[in-house]
């Protein structure tokens, strides 16, 4: 299971890249998709949409089942991926590049507690 | 929980497992829709050892299938199988049964997973019957694809027809089989000891068959527009709402009969239909459906993997006149239009 060291995670297995001063990108985790399962829908947020901490960011949908993605942080939709509305396998081939889903524009400071680092993320999913 | 005997197999496989109908049985291998593809352009083979599975024998088999179930067994002949349903006197689904007819006074009867014990129990209470469980004594593989006759054929020097049985000798045993299945593709099951099982099932590797799960079943019988008992067909559905006519024969005497004939002077209040969505989604279970007379639910969906678009069957109240349907996923209503399974196949 590929876990990144230069990212953060949540207990939610999702991931986030800061990319710019109060901008963070999002994803699910490797971990995340191998339980989803082939990834056949990807229903993206409109850019703009504010959302509140813990409102629904993303629906992932698989053969299987709905996964939630869940806004880690209050903030403002400012990108969405939209290769993975055409193209959802991106999300199960290359979970941390090619298939992300958001960038957020953070509405306040980043908090840092209630992340995970990479270590603290392995042994969540050990 | 039970296991099937092949469970080791399917580990070394790279299985992941699911509880079903009392069962851990595999759920996926590699990816689900690379399964269901496998089965729709070559061949695909699946564990179904779960399933329900008793013979039924003795003089009065006949006439017990005839007085518990919807269809004519007499209709058909010894070396043939029939789809039929046992209802409840409302007519209710009880379970849907294959039945394969080995000869007079000898069948082989396969209700759901979850429903062998209590139907298994309504024949033995027949007169005349006597019945023996299949299960402990044999795995049952479904080999299923265009290629799968072909790749039988090959291994064990025959394969079924479509919907006949056929009996096989493989390495010294019996190896009984008919041309049934749960995909919408040609092919068959197989039924045999387990020790013998797992080495059909090593060749069947061996020659290429692609090993496939629960999920990718449940994607390419609903693709075949085949309804599952417990999400389409339960208790509280008739046949005649289900679309099921084909497996009622009015002509003989049957638990539900009346209810059904009553059913059919008044005609239907709901019908199970298939739909495609026209704009992007998946559809499931429970998600609400409207028309511009009336309304229903969803009781199965998915995507499509031939057609890459969700594709579910649903009950709709009044039976729709139109072709047009709309289907509720979350907070908007998705455009879709009714259609003819099997989906991958539609004629339009």
């Amino acid at each position: 299971m590929e876990i990144p060291d230069d990212l953060l995670y949540t207990e939610e297995h999702e991931w986030i890249r800061k990319v710019g001063d109060g901008l963070v990108r999002i994803g699910i985790t490797d971990y995340a998709q191998d339980q989803l399962g082939d990834v056949v829908y990807v229903e993206l947020p409109e850019v703009g949409k504010e959302v509140a901490k813990d409102d629904v960011l993303v629906e992932v949908e698989s053969t299987k089942s709905v996964g939630e993605v869940y806004a880690p942080f209050a903030g403002k939709v400012s990108d969405v991926n939209e290769g993975v509305s055409e193209s959802p396998e991106l999300v199960n081939q290359s979970p941390y590049e090619d298939g992300w889903l958001v960038v957020l524009t953070l509405t306040a400071e980043m908090p840092a507690d209630g992340l995970l680092d990479a270590a603290g993320y392995r042994d969540l999913t050990e | 929980m039970n296991r099937s005997p092949l469970h080791d197999l399917h580990q070394g496989l790279g299985a992941k497992f699911v509880a079903f109908g009392g069962w851990e049985m595999p759920v996926q291998y590699t990816s689900v829709l690379a399964e269901h593809r496998a089965v729709r352009t070559s061949c695909g083979w699946f564990d179904v050892t779960h399933l329900g599975r008793f013979e039924l024998s003795g003089p009065g088999s006949e006439s017990a299938l005839l007085a518990l179930t919807s269809n004519n067994v007499t209709s058909i002949d010894p070396g043939r199988t029939q789809y039929t349903l046992l209802l409840n006197e409302s007519g209710g689904i009880v379970d849907d049964l294959v039945v394969w007819w080995w000869q007079p006074e000898t069948y082989w009867v396969f209700p759901n997973a979850a429903n062998h014990d209590h139907v298994m129990a309504a024949f033995a209470a027949e007169p005349g019957c006597s019945v023996r469980d299949l299960r402990s004594e044999s795995v049952l593989i479904a080999v299923q694809g265009p290629e799968a006759a072909n790749l039988l054929e090959t291994l064990l020097g025959l394969a079924p027809k479509r919907f006949r049985t056929a009996t096989a000798t493989w390495e010294g045993v019996e190896v009984r089989m008919a041309g049934t299945g749960y995909t919408g593709e040609r092919g068959g099951e197989v039924c045999v000891e387990p020790d013998i099982g797992e080495r059909l099932v090593e060749a069947l590797v061996s020659a290429g068959a692609t090993p496939c799960g629960l999920a990718a079943r449940d994607t390419l019988r609903l693709e075949a527009g085949l309804p599952l008992w417990g999400a389409d067909l339960d208790e509280g559905t008739t046949p005649l709402e289900a679309g099921l006519d084909f497996a009622v024969d009015l002509g003989h005497e049957f638990r539900g009969k009346s209810a059904l004939e009553t059913e059919l002077a008044r005609g239907v209040s709901r019908r199970l239909i298939g739909f495609v969505l026209e704009d992007k989604g998946i559809p499931r279970h429970g998600y609400p459906v409207r028309t511009s007379e009336g309304e229903g639910e969803v009781t199965s969906g998915n995507i499509s993997p031939m057609l890459d678009t969700g594709i579910g069957l649903a009950y709709v109240s009044p039976p729709p006149s139109g072709a047009e349907l709309e289907v509720q996923i979350r907070d908007r209503w998705v455009p879709a239009r009714i259609a003819e399974p099997p989906f991958h196949r539609e004629k339009r």
